[in-house]
């Protein structure tokens, strides 16, 4: 019996790396998300190995609580931001090819409020910028989920590329976290390429 | 097999009648209230822990960020409940408004009732409103908070217990244990009509109208079918709720809720005149939380319900073009166009107006008619959040 359990838990042990999460270390990163976002980190990050989408990569430093940055690679016309859960009862905003770069946090902000239940959401600063070389959309966000009521604030930035989306969140509660690592995600975000 | 089916009933049954009678046969029809007590105190141990529970969960809500604070709304929802079940009943509850575009209010056993701005979006009058809050006074009153989790705990240590003794004699014992399961579920369903009923006789007593509680359910059924048809699903009212379902079906309750009223003191003004201008300082931020839902037929269904009270106002038609705009087929941003053009021309003063039609009329592929209202809103806002990436898109 003691062989036995000995066995399982070795057996689950050998298991367990594929289904975790892992180390994102400094240096250069292809194919985040799945597409043809690359990166060049400058310090690690963690890459949780829950898939909020097919082309959707979450890292973060400290747990995805306190400070995450959420890759949106490549969403092609027709398809959500992120999966959907409830299709029926709560289907999401699609990505349009016709879309303006200004809808992009117009979407954001709906897929938030109906998937996260976040139902204090506000779009503050946007400006223009840049994103691997194509013109994309700089802004910034505060928002608090009904389920823990966290003030949190977010910093995107987010691009139509060959009429797919390309974006970049960085999201942690407004207090003390978001400050504490602000920079960390600027210096990451400025080795964005397409 | 039969032999053990029937045992499983007599058992069920037993067990089903030491868990209590069922909290219908205590609603008295008629218009007597059940006696209050001012500066009521928990009781017993059970009552004691629930109010624990809700004084720790009440702090939750007082300091959360999604309560609105501003303007005296808490104190006006405060004189709509106190009108609805008396100045005395109400002295001892605590209203907190809360950002939550659901259609929902809910009271807790310590008195604290909370309201979701969905709620206040959707009803048309004082007495819509005062109908769900006097629902919800119904359950506090009848302390349903504490018999609902009794008799819970009841029924899941029976089935608890069931089941220890079927493992110990090897019988199969999950059918008593399912019949025990869907008490639990049947127990709250008619705390749900037992609360309708006695809210209603509030309502009779208030002066509001007695047939206004049937009408919210009716409504909310109307903006259902109109969400489903929306997103092209079919629209599906049942009469029998299902298994696990906590509240009894919208359809059996606006039917037993019209029976009720029929028999009532038809009641008064609805009072939907204050209502609109308790609500208007808050509908534009209300009605654009539920436009962000993705739900085009409810919300279309919403607005049209409040227009038909109201008529369309400057509010409703900026909403509407918004509703058209964020779909934004083609079709849609023409009609959002004409509907932001309208808005203005009844009065709507915000410069966002500019810079939204300016966006439906870019997106739509008319671009200098597009870049014109987006240079006026420039012109009003040019220190805008937004200002840099607006001059950025009429650039280009």
């Amino acid at each position: 019996m003691t062989r036995l359990l000995i066995g399982l838990s070795m057996g689950l042990a050998a298991m367990s790396p594929a289904a975790a999460n892992s180390l994102v270390s400094a240096g250069p990163r292809p194919n985040i998300a799945g597409s043809s976002f690359s990166a060049a980190p400058v310090d690690e990050w963690n890459r949780l190995s829950r898939k909020d989408g097919k082309n959707v990569e979450i890292w973060t430093r400290d747990g995805d609580q306190l400070n995450k940055v959420t890759f949106f690679g490549g969403i092609p016309s027709g398809k959500p931001l992120v999966r959907e859960i409830d299709k029926k009862r709560q289907p999401l905003p699609k990505v349009a090819a016709d879309m303006l770069i200004t809808d992009i946090p117009v979407m954001l902000e709906s897929t938030y409020r109906i998937q996260y239940a976040v139902s204090q959401m506000d779009i503050d600063s946007q400006e223009p910028a840049t994103l691997g070389g194509h013109k994309a959309i700089r802004f910034t966000y505060r928002f608090a989920r009904e389920d823990d009521g966290v003030r949190r604030k977010g910093e995107a930035i987010g691009a139509f590329v060959g009429g797919k989306l390309y974006l970049v969140t960085y999201e942690a509660p407004a207090l003390y976290f978001f400050d504490k690592d602000v920079e960390k995600y600027r210096k990451l975000a400025a080795t964005l390429a397409l | 097999m039969r032999h053990l089916s029937r045992f499983a009933l007599c058992g069920a049954g037993s067990i089903l009648a030491l868990l209590g009678p069922s909290p219908a046969s205590g609603a008295e029809p008629g218009l007597e209230l059940p006696t209050y007590t001012r500066a009521y105190e928990p009781r017993t141990v059970d009552e004691r822990g629930v109010w624990m529970e809700a004084d720790e969960a009440e702090r939750g809500l007082r300091d959360s960020p999604l309560r609105i604070r501003e303007a005296g709304l808490e104190a006006y929802l405060r004189e709509v409940l106190c009108r609805e079940v008396g100045t005395e009943r109400c002295a001892g509850v605590r209203i907190y408004a809360m950002e939550i575009p659901g259609f929902n209010a809910s009271m807790m056993a310590n008195g604290t009732m909370q309201v979701w701005s969905g709620l206040l979006l959707r009803s048309r009058s004082e007495a819509e409103l005062a109908a769900v809050l006097g629902h919800e006074f119904a359950h506090f009153e009848l302390r349903h908070s504490l018999t609902g989790f009794q008799q819970r705990r009841r029924a899941t240590d029976a089935i608890a217990w069931i089941g220890v003794w079927g493992a110990l004699t090897n019988r199969d014992t999950s059918s008593t244990q399912s019949i025990i399961e869907r008490g639990i579920y049947r127990y709250g369903r008619e705390q749900e009509t037992d609360a309708d009923l006695l809210g209603l006789q509030y309502a009779a007593l208030s002066g509001y109208p007695a047939s206004t509680p049937s009408e919210v359910w009716k409504n909310l059924m109307a903006e259902e079918d109109a969400s489903a048809a929306g997103r092209n699903q079919k629209p599906k009212q049942k009469y029998t709720a299902g298994y696990f379902d906590s509240h009894p079906t919208h359809l059996k309750r606006s039917i037993y809720l019209a029976e009720a009223a029929a028999k009532m003191p038809p009641g008064g003004d609805a009072r939907a005149k204050e209502y609109r201008a308790a609500m208007a300082p808050y509908l534009p931020r209300f009605l654009a939380a539920q436009i962000k839902r993705n739900d085009f037929g409810g919300t279309e269904h919403i607005l049209q319900s409040l227009a038909a009270d109201s008529g369309w106002g400057p509010d409703l038609l900026f909403a509407r073009a918004e509703l058209y705009r964020t779909r934004g087929n083609p079709r849609d941003l023409q009609v959002a166009a004409q509907y932001y053009r309208e808005a203005r021309a009844a009065g709507y003063m915000g410069a966002e107006l500019d810079r939204n039609l300016g966006l439906a009329l870019l997106r739509n592929g008319q671009a200098d008619e597009g870049r014109q209202s987006l240079n006026a809103y420039l012109t009003a806002m040019p220190e805008a959040s937004d200002a840099k990436m607006i001059r950025a898109l009429v650039a280009n």
